[in-house]
Formats: C-alpha cells, sequence, structure tokens
C-alpha cells in the first residue's frame, strides 16, 4: 500500500520509509506539506505519516488542507509529536488528523499503526468497489426505467385530440418512472367516440406491467367488438367483463378501476360502465356539476361480478371529466386529501377560463396542494368536449 | 401494524393499526392476516375504527383475505370512517363484505351466523 511519509529530516525520513519497506508498503518520501499534498494526489494515496514540524506547510496545514480538498477518498492521517504535547494533538485531532506517534518512533508502534490503517483502508476499498457496483446496476435499472417510461407515453394518445365530434384534453403524470394508469381514446363508426380510462390498484412497476398489456390489448378494433351486444346496441359493460375474464386471478391480487366510455353524437347519449374508477363529472354551459354514475366493481378483484351498463344525457356545451384517484386523495403535508369540493371548484375555475386547461389546472392544484412532496399515486386526466374549441 | 383479539375463541378481531391502510404497508397486514387464517382461524371482524384511509392497494388487501378463506369462514367489517364507506360504495365492496357499526355488533351477528 502507498504511504506518504512528510519529514523534513532525512534520518527520520530513511527510518520511517525502510521501516515501511519491510512491511511490504510503499513509501512516498515527502520533505515538506506542500510535496507531501502533491504527492497523495499524484500517487492517489490514502496514508499519511507527517511530522507536525515542517518548514512552510506544516502538518497542522497540510491536514486542514487534505480534509478541505480530497473528496474522493478518506485519507488517514498519522502525525508524528512529542510524547507530552497533549494541547497540541487535541488541536490536531480536531483539524483531522486521526492517529499519533511519539518521538522518538519505535518500530512495534509504528507496525502496529500502519497495520491497523492499512487495514481499514482495505475495508474502505471493498465498501468502494461495492458502491461503484451497486451504482452501476442503479445506472442500468434507470436507463431500462427510462425506456419503458418513454414506451409507455408512445402508448398514450397526445394531450390534444381534436376530432370532427369532440375533442379531448388530458394530463398523465406517474407518480414514478412507469404508471399503472393508462387510457385511450377511439373515433369509431356511426358517428360516435369511445374513451376509456384505468388505473391499476398500487403503483410502480408491477401496476405499470398491468397497465400497458391493457394499453396494448384494447386497440380501436378490441374497443369496439367489445362495447356492443350482439345486437349492435351500446354495451360497454361487456368490455369490463371481458376484461374481467381475463385477467382475474385467484392467487393474484392486481385489479384496476376502470371506466369506458361511448359517445354517441346523434343522440347525444353517454354510454358507461363504472368500475370502481372514481366517479367522473360533467361540467355544464352553465358551469355547474354533475355526476355520473355512482360505482361499480372493479376488474379483476373478483369473479364472475356484475358489470353494468348505464347511459346519461351527453350535450354539445358540456365537457366530462375522468381523473384517477390521485385527484382527490393527494394529501398535504397535514395528511388532509385534496379532496372532490377542491377539485370541482379548480375544475369550476378552469373550465370557466378556458376548458383546455382544465388538466393541467388540476396538475397544477395538486402539485401546490402537496408543496414540498411530489404526487405519491399516478394522476390522469381526460377531459372530452363534445363541441369544438373556438 | 397489526393487531389480533382472540379473545373469542371463535371469532378473530383483526385490529390494522395506524390511521393509514394503503401501498405502504398493505402487503404486510395481507401477509399477518393470511398466516392467521392458515393457522386455523376463519371467522374474522376487520375493526376498521381506527383507518381513517383506505387506498386502492388496502382494498385489495381485505379482498386478497377474503379469496384465501374463501367458503370456509366469514369475513365482516366494523367502524367504518365516512370515505372508507364511501370507498367501499364506489367499488361495490359493501355487496361483498357486510358491515356492523362495531366490534360487539359484529361479534354478536356472527355468533347468531353459527
Amino acid at each position: 500500500m502507498k504511504v506518504v511519509i512528510a519529514d523534513d529530516d532525512d534520518l527520520q525520513r530513511a527510518i520511517l520509509s525502510a521501516a515501511l519497506t519491510r512491511m511490504d508498503h510503499t513509501p512516498i518520501e515527502a520533505t515538506d506539506g506542500a510535496q507531501a499534498y502533491d504527492l497523495l494526489c499524484e500517487h492517489d494515496a490514502s496514508i499519511l505519516v507527517c511530522d507536525l514540524n515542517m518548514p512552510g506547510m506544516d502538518g497542522n496545514d497540510l491536514t486542514t488542507k487534505v480534509r478541505g480538498t480530497i473528496r474522493d477518498r478518506y485519507v488517514h492521517i498519522i502525525m508524528v509529536t512529542g510524547h507530552d504535547q497533549d494541547a497540541v494533538r487535541k488541536n490536531a485531532l480536531h483539524l483531522g488528523v486521526d492517529d499519533f506517534m511519539g518521538k522518538p518512533i519505535d518500530t512495534a508502534t509504528l507496525t502496529a499503526r500502519i497495520s491497523i490503517t492499512a487495514r481499514l483502508v482495505e475495508h474502505e476499498q471493498l465498501i468502494q468497489e461495492k458502491t461503484r457496483i451497486l451504482e452501476e446496476a442503479q445506472h442500468i435499472i434507470e436507463d431500462d426505467l427510462n425506456a419503458a417510461a418513454k414506451a409507455q407515453q408512445r402508448l398514450l394518445p397526445a394531450q390534444q385530440i381534436n376530432t370532427s365530434l369532440c375533442s379531448f384534453y388530458s394530463a398523465f403524470v406517474p407518480s414514478s418512472y412507469v404508471s399503472g394508469d393508462m387510457f385511450a381514446t377511439f373515433e369509431l363508426t356511426g358517428n360516435r367516440t369511445g374513451f376509456y380510462a384505468m388505473d391499476v390498484s398500487g403503483h410502480g412497476v408491477s401496476a405499470a406491467l398491468l397497465s400497458v398489456a391493457i394499453g396494448h390489448l384494447v386497440t380501436e378494433e378490441y374497443f369496439e367488438r367489445y362495447t356492443q351486444s350482439e345486437d349492435g346496441k351500446p354495451d360497454p359493460a361487456l368490455l369490463a367483463k371481458t376484461l374481467n375474464d381475463r385477467f382475474f386471478h385467484l392467487d393474484s391480487e392486481d385489479y384496476f378501476t376502470f371506466f369506458c366510455g361511448l359517445v354517441d353524437h346523434d343522440s347525444g347519449v353517454l354510454h358507461f360502465c363504472q368500475a370502481g374508477y372514481p366517479t367522473p363529472i360533467v361540467v355544464s354551459s352553465e358551469n355547474s356539476i354533475r355526476n355520473v354514475g355512482d360505482g361499480g366493481y372493479p376488474v379483476a378483484l373478483l369473479p364472475d361480478v356484475d358489470f353494468v351498463s348505464e347511459s346519461v344525457s351527453f350535450s354539445n356545451e358540456e365537457t366530462l371529466v375522468l381523473f384517477s384517484d390521485c385527484a382527490t386523495e393527494a394529501d398535504n403535508a397535514q395528511h388532509v386529501p385534496f379532496g372532490v369540493d377542491r377539485l370541482n371548484d379548480t375544475i369550476r375555475t378552469a373550465c370557466a377560463e378556458d376548458v383546455t386547461s382544465i388538466p393541467d389546472a388540476i396538475v397544477s392544484a395538486l402539485r401546490a396542494w402537496r408543496g414540498q412532496n411530489s404526487l405519491d399515486d399516478d394522476l390522469t386526466v381526460l377531459v372530452c368536449q363534445r363541441r369544438l374549441p373556438k | 401494524m397489526i393487531k389480533i383479539d382472540t379473545t373469542d375463541s371463535d371469532i378473530s378481531v383483526i385490529i390494522p393499526e395506524g390511521e393509514r391502510l394503503t401501498a405502504a404497508n398493505s402487503t404486510h397486514f395481507k401477509e399477518h392476516v393470511v398466516a392467521h387464517v392458515e393457522s386455523g382461524h376463519s371467522r374474522l371482524v376487520v375493526d376498521m375504527s381506527g383507518v381513517q384511509f383506505l387506498d386502492s392497494a388496502g382494498l385489495g388487501a381485505l379482498v386478497g383475505v377474503l379469496k384465501r378463506i374463501g367458503n370456509r369462514g366469514d369475513i365482516v367489517v366494523c367502524g367504518l370512517a365516512d370515505n372508507v364507506r364511501q370507498m367501499f360504495a364506489l367499488t361495490r365492496m359493501n355487496r361483498i363484505f357486510t358491515e356492523y357499526p362495531d366490534r360487539a355488533a359484529a361479534i354478536s351477528a356472527l355468533k347468531d351466523a353459527i
């Protein structure tokens, strides 16, 4: 192991150097503090044996400089002083010296001190190597998660979609790299528009695997096929039932809440199935709010449960707002949830200004509510406006 | 994290400790209760009177216990806070878990059901 010896006394330096060589270490000699510092840096040495009194930069100045500037490793400093210099040693300890040897140096003391220090350095090097391996693994995992997040984002519709019949505005904020939320919109045949939003229980990678699976499975063709009965009538509950049959497993706890909607633009009716997803709201042109639905079984939680298709009027000039449970459950530093009333106020205020601003307004309000903390659950906001923006 | 009262030899009262049953502690809750069920206790009252917030993962843990009990026992709940009751209603779990106002009423009902 490399050991820098800083001493202006040629004889003392030679004795130390010879002893260290006998211990199979590599002594690097310096005649003053400044040279010792340069050699420490040049050789990446982790042990310094220095005399207190040296011309120019003395042992204390050298210690101060080492502690103040060398950050990539710990340099163990053993200072050589007189035996009866308690006050001097206290000051040196305060500056960062680790251990002392008295003059004249006896070989047994030197051997013991250097052996202990060498063991500490070896242990630190082992920890450094383990840290390096962990950091490397962390980078690989982070790269993978970033790639997964991009892949998930690519599955999502654009933040703003203007079709010939209605517009959608959305926000999608994963609590981590990837999200257990998913949503999609579809232009269907017969002047109809379809959409769904889902939220997998929990969050993180395991939730995201399920949300992405649904994102890939529920294509426009799949959606159209499973949201109408055999006689062609709208039946969005069929999609929830189909997904429930496919994803329920007795030995799994993965489930998701789901809202599936089908807007019939000719009749001005919204056909929907609410499967445990938070109750969406409709904002009228007078800026009043009404709920759409009152609940339903989540998907893949229990087998053979009834999913129900319902219908409400959804006229031109009205706006439908869907949001995942994070929008009401996000709590502040005092653990007070944002709640339905604050959410409704946020939506009403944004809607009065500009419907397109609703998703961002909700995200901003929740972030402000959370204060220093980031959102701890995935957030989705999906706004459907039947009237095209002016 | 969780207390189990087996004063009544036939019925176990499960008491989640802490005000929140969420993704942060639901796995531990489920494993603990399932281990209790596997040791031969399959008639459970989950006393939620101390739980102020239940998220979807907490709900999943309760259903996980229900699935483990299957047809061999019962699981009922009592002491639901308003927002927890709303969560049960939104997800229709109020049709799956019978709710009682308090522990005594739940135990009494389970005894009557024998």
